[in-house]
């Protein structure tokens, strides 16, 4: 077991933040964390790496205990880092140093020797793509070029558990799918990764296991597949339709909310287009435009809150 | 603890703060020492070694305490929050660092810091008073460095205090905010209403004169102003030199008794700045121990 997260709270003054969130990521996964703004991602991330001071519950990494009862246990949590790599959201690095400069004081942090140092940096800047700029100043970078630098700090001690705090917001589509490759690449290497998102897509085609997070606790957690068609479930489709002439679904079984004149909004838990072309056409008219609508997760996660 | 330092130090070097405080020194500096010429040449008056050195440690505590002790406090006050804000704590306690060593090595760095600051002002009285007709001596090198030092345990104190404003102060512009009224109301105004009183008092009193005047405002200072390292630092440098003449216009006609002697004099006022550096150490590093770094 790579990480072990149980009973963790956390309290910011009335804020409840984690409320007894139980959590474990094992050898060689790829774990999306998922859970709408307010969940309590960062929380649990910024709990794992010692940067803030949870109430209650203990966490263990690589198999030692690292905090218990509200306190770390120092020696054993910088002995963890060692083998960790971890990627802040809203992070800034040092404007004035160039790529380079900044893992090379990221690299003596670990105490990698100079020789070795400067090896890691080329190759982690060429995996991240920042070799062509790896001596101009990172003030001047774009928001993607931080984000990606933000990741080779990460990458520089060669760890064996990669924890990212929403490392896709902010990427173009072209970005995240070349980000989703680095991971890929970094997991066949052998790195467990742990990733958090509040967006389904950036946990599609490479996380093996997902973890929802809402109010504090897990709410859902297995493989993507199941918990879509959990989704689905739970929240249902939405379809809007546009007839030619008024239809009164007084009858129906479905739940129906007029949009205007000749225009609806129906929500199903499944999927009910056969139907509503005969239901429809009883009533003498015909369908003009119907658009059947996923859930987005924003919608999921409010249904699961309620 | 030197990888903190390291980091820390080259940050600082970097700030506008430290590069605009030495330029305002030395732009309001440099032409006193010249007005100063032309007042000695025009007066004909000849500069005793004994009155250079007074001069000297005047002017370096002048300069220092109050723009370094602006430093000081700035660099402080912003030293957690900021570093919180931009989010370069976050990445650097992540790594296998333990707080206590970094914020020791922090700790450090800033005292490297303001002793350059100090030192720079140093350097521009030395050259001064060359520059008016004083020379080098052994007994001046010693208590350039003396003086240092003390004015350094000074600033330490206010850069601790600034720990505690910034573990405390979430936005790092809150705290400068803060940090700067505290400079004007605690370090300014708080001490110039305790002179008044002390001199009020004094005109009172049957038997005022200068020198009970001096007593007073020394007792009011030891007594009200423990917690002002600047007022501390003063009431020592007072007596490192003693005016011969009743006349106080006669700035020239001085005994010089050194800064060890003026120590050992006020051993009170240096215990204030010691005693008062460490509880504020201690909370601001207890502090950052224990607290969210988010
Ligand atoms: N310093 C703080 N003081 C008070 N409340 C806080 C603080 N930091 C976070 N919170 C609250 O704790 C809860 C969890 O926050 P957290 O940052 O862990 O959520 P998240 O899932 O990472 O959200 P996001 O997607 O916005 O990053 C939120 O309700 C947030 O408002
Ligand atoms: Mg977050």
């Amino acid at each position: 077991m790579i990480l072990r997260i149980e009973g963790l709270v956390k309290n910011y003054g009335d804020v409840r933040a984690l409320d007894g969130l139980n959590l474990e990521v094992k050898q060689g996964q790829v774990y999306g964390f998922l859970g709408p703004n307010g969940a309590g991602k960062s929380t649990t991330i910024l709990g794992t790496v010692g940067l803030i001071f949870p109430q209650k519950g203990r966490i263990e990494l690589f198999g030692t205990e690292v905090f218990n009862e509200g306190k770390y246990d120092e020696n054993t949590l910088v002995e963890a880092k060692k083998k960790i790599g971890y990627m802040p959201e809203h992070a800034t690095l040092w404007d004035f140093l160039t790529p380079v400069q900044t893992l090379d004081i990221i690299g003596e942090a670990f105490k990698i020797p100079k020789a070795e140092r400067s090896k890691k940096i080329e190759e982690v800047l060429k995996l991240v793509g920042l070799w062509e700029v790896k001596n101009k100043k990172v003030g001047n970078f774009s928001k993607g070029m931080k984000q990606r630098l933000l990741l080779a700090q990460s990458l520089i001690n060669d760890p064996d558990f990669l924890i990212l705090d929403e490392p896709m917001t902010g990427l173009d589509p072209s970005g995240i799918a070349e980000f989703k490759n680095v991971i890929r690449d970094l997991n066949k290497e052998g790195k467990t990764v742990f990733f958090s998102s509040h967006i389904l897509a950036h946990v599609e085609e490479i996380c093996d296991t997902v973890g929802v997070i809402v109010k504090g606790k897990i709410r859902l957690e297995g493989n993507l597949e199941t918990i879509k068609r959990e989704f689905l479930q739970k929240a249902g489709y939405t379809i809007i339709l546009e007839t030619t002439r008024k239809v009164s679904f007084e009858d129906a079984e479905w739940k129906v909310t007029p949009l205007g004149e000749k225009k609806y909004r129906i929500v199903t838990s499944h999927d009910i287009r056969e139907e509503l072309h005969d239901f429809v056409a009883s009533q003498g008219a015909k369908i003009l435009t119907m658009q059947v609508k996923e859930p987005t997760l924003e919608e999921i996660f409010i249904q699961m809150v309620e | 603890m030197m990888w903190g330092f390291k980091l820390e130090f080259k940050q600082n070097l970097r700030t506008k703060k430290f590069w605009l405080i030495i330029v305002i020194m030395a732009v309001l500096y440099i032409p006193s020492f010249y007005f100063m010429k032309s007042f000695f040449l025009q007066s004909g008056e000849h500069i005793t070694n004994e009155a250079a050195m007074s001069m000297l440690i005047n002017s370096i505590t002048g300069m220092t305490s109050f723009f370094v002790a602006i430093l000081a406090l700035l660099i402080g006050a912003t030293a957690i929050n900021s570093e919180i804000e931009k989010g370069t704590l976050r990445i650097a306690m992540s790594k296998p660092i333990k707080r206590l060593h970094y914020i020791g090595g922090k700790f450090l760095a800033h005292c490297l810091v303001l002793l350059i600051a100090l030192l720079f002002s140093t350097i521009v009285s030395l050259l001064g008073i060359l520059y008016l007709g004083g020379s080098f001596t052994t007994q001046l090198v010693v208590d350039v460095f003396l003086l240092n030092m003390l004015l350094l345990l000074a600033m330490i104190q206010l850069v601790a205090l600034g720990y505690i404003i910034s573990t405390v102060i979430k936005s790092s512009n809150t705290a400068l905010g803060l940090a700067i009224i505290l400079m004007f109301v605690i370090f300014m105004i708080v001490p110039s209403i305790v002179n008044f009183l002390a001199i009020k008092n004094t005109a009172n009193s049957p038997n005022a004169n200068i020198e009970e005047m001096q007593k007073l405002q020394k007792e009011y200072t030891t007594k009200y102003l423990f917690y002002d390292p600047i007022s501390q630092v003063k009431v020592i440098t007072e007596d490192v030199s003693t005016t011969l003449s009743k006349n106080p216009r006669d700035i020239l006609n001085v005994r010089y008794n050194g800064v060890a002697y003026a120590i050992r004099n006020n051993l009170t006022n240096f215990a204030h700045i010691i005693w008062l550096t460490i509880l504020y150490l201690s909370i601001g590093f207890y502090r950052f121990v224990k607290m969210d770094l988010r």
